[in-house]
């Protein structure tokens, strides 16, 4: 659910979370936000500081008061105290405007992720047609063929596999690669996924990976 | 209060008494007055004389000479006033309420200019964040619509982004009151997020952003240092050497007491005439010249809030070979202490 006052950014902002399948919801009534909020009853809540009626940081108080919604706070404030204050009114995340787009997903995936192995601890395996990925391991299993991953080729496989049968671009890839710490350059990212692509060779999945040229890569 | 200075101040006083003597003492000759009697007057009218000269020095050398010295002692002279008695002589009471006055009109003053600082300061934090909504409507935009803008204009809106930064932070780093929040950060953080925002500019130039050794808590605002370390990879973005491995290395180096944040590049470096000057305002030397995109202002605020923080910020560079900049950040006992 997004909450922001500014039409133009909430179109876009939706129009990005919807390419990336989410579900997006803009929220009308400023007025009365916090019931709209309990009745809509989203995954997660994109808050803006500055909204009409009452501020963010208040409506974030209120709605802690009746529900643990995950919310990642965006604001154009970019200052160190207003992020101590929300992050103890109860945010999850901070993110200042503007903000890299990629970035915002990967806060976004990383938020939901984290809320929601709190109902399932078994959220490091994840599969792809007869393979089970252990994301924490780094091991691709097949049956009792085990292939071991470096970090960055599993930090591709599972961003990938989480985008399954869409094309993700090759700067997607790079923001997750350093948002993870890992600085590669241009040739390293190649380099990685066509030893990624071979390892996937070698248990039987040719062309799991297809380059869509300017465009990306698909897993499918 | 110099008693010489005094008495030459008074030199009329001495004047007008010796005249007087002088005329007195032809009174006396002229009425045959007894020798006894003239010796005797004449003592008396010379010791009246040297009170006269006297009482009003030792009043008066006690206020003058507090006067003087606290001016000198004090950091902020014109507090002076706040240190004085008042004074019990007609003279120091004028000058005491002349001082008063001229006090009083330049507290005004000053406090007008901090208010109109403050209006000015509120003004452009609130503009930043006004012109910030049209410039994430943009990036956003330029994410959704690749076909319509292209990687330039992602290029240009960060340059963009950049600019009114560097205003934000430099209102925040002149200010005089506190604007930041110093807590245990995480070092590699901040660098993360310093790379990430660089990356597409980093990527787009061929620089390796080669990170080593720095999982170490720091205290600072993270945001500051966040803006800082931006400055420091921007130069280096820059001013890099037209060559293939160029590289931006950041790494630590631990000491007992400190611990300093090393960014080395491989760049066209800093000439040793400018070297001394590139924290100075508006100071842009031979690189910024040839380039023209030098506003001079970046390492200038960069240092400014290193100070502020308590951070110590050093350079060291070889024309045509690296730049280094150091940040040195020390260690707080007491804060280990409390953990």
């Amino acid at each position: 659910m997004i909450i922001e006052d500014e039409k133009l950014i909430c179109n876009e902002l939706s129009k990005l979370l919807e390419n990336n399948n989410y579900e997006a919801v803009i929220l009308k009534d400023f007025k009365n936000a916090l019931n709209e909020i309990l009745e809509v009853s989203p995954d997660l809540i994109l808050l803006d500081i500055n909204i009409p009626f009452i501020n963010g940081e208040a409506l974030l108080q209120n709605l802690r008061k009746e529900s643990n919604i995950p919310v990642i706070m965006v604001t154009s404030i970019n200052s160190e105290t207003d992020e101590a204050l929300s992050i103890s009114y109860g945010a999850d995340d901070y993110i200042t405007k503007p903000y890299n787009p990629n970035i915002l997903l990967l806060r976004i995936g990383a938020v939901l992720k984290r809320t929601k192995t709190n109902y399932n601890t078994n959220g490091n395996e994840l599969i792809y047609k007869e393979l089970k990925f252990d994301s924490q391991k780094g091991i691709i299993k097949k049956e009792d063929i085990e292939i071991e991953l470096t970090k960055n080729e599993m930090i591709i496989f599972s961003y990938l596999l989480n985008h399954q049968n869409k094309i993700v671009t090759r700067e997607e890839l790079m923001t997750t690669l350093w948002d993870n710490s890992e600085y590669v350059n241009e040739n390293a990212l190649t380099v990685n996924i066509s030893r990624l692509r071979n390892k996937l060779k070698e248990i039987g999945y040719v062309d799991a990976i297809d380059t869509r040229k300017g465009l990306g890569y698909i897993l499918s | 209060m110099k008693i010489g200075a005094y008495f030459k101040d008074n030199l009329y006083k001495l004047l007008v008494f010796i005249v007087c003597y002088v005329f007195n003492l032809l009174i006396f000759f002229a009425f045959k007055v007894d020798r006894s009697v003239i010796i005797s007057s004449s003592f008396l009218y010379v010791i009246c004389f040297l009170f006269i000269l006297l009482i009003p020095y030792f009043r008066k050398k006690k206020f003058y000479d507090n006067l003087l010295a606290n001016i000198e002692s004090l950091d902020k002279s014109y507090l002076v006033l706040e240190t004085l008695s008042k004074p019990e002589f007609y003279e120091g009471e004028l000058l005491y309420q002349a001082l008063y006055e001229i006090n009083k009109s330049m507290n005004e003053n000053v406090r007008l200019i901090e208010e109109h600082l403050q209006d000015f300061k509120e003004y452009i934090e609130m503009w930043i964040h006004e012109v910030k909504i049209p410039l994430s409507t943009l990036v956003l935009m330029s994410n959704n619509h690749k076909e319509q803008f292209d990687k330039k204009t992602k290029l240009q809106l960060k340059r963009l982004e950049d600019y009114v930064d560097q205003v934000l932070y430099y209102a925040r780093s002149e200010n005089a009151e506190k604007d930041y929040l110093i807590k245990e950060v995480d070092l590699s953080k901040v660098i993360k997020n310093v790379g990430l925002k660089n990356m597409d500019d980093l990527l787009e130039n061929k620089i390796d952003y080669i990170v080593e050794n720095v999982d170490y808590k720091i205290l600072t605002d993270s945001k500051w240092l966040e803006f800082i370390l931006g400055q420091i990879v921007n130069n280096s973005i820059k001013y890099k050497r037209n060559i293939d491995n160029s590289y931006i290395k950041i790494f630590v180096q631990e000491a007992q007491e400190k611990t300093t944040l090393v960014i080395e590049d491989n760049g066209i470096g800093i000439k040793k005439s400018d070297l001394k000057q590139v924290f100075d305002k508006s100071f842009t030397g031979e690189n910024g010249r040839n380039t023209n995109k030098s506003t001079g202002m970046g390492l200038f605020i960069a240092k400014n809030m290193c100070k502020k923080l308590g951070h110590k910020i050093d350079i060291e560079s070889k024309y045509n070979e690296y730049t280094k900049v150091y940040i040195t950040f020390a260690k707080n006992k007491f804060y280990d202490v409390l953990k």
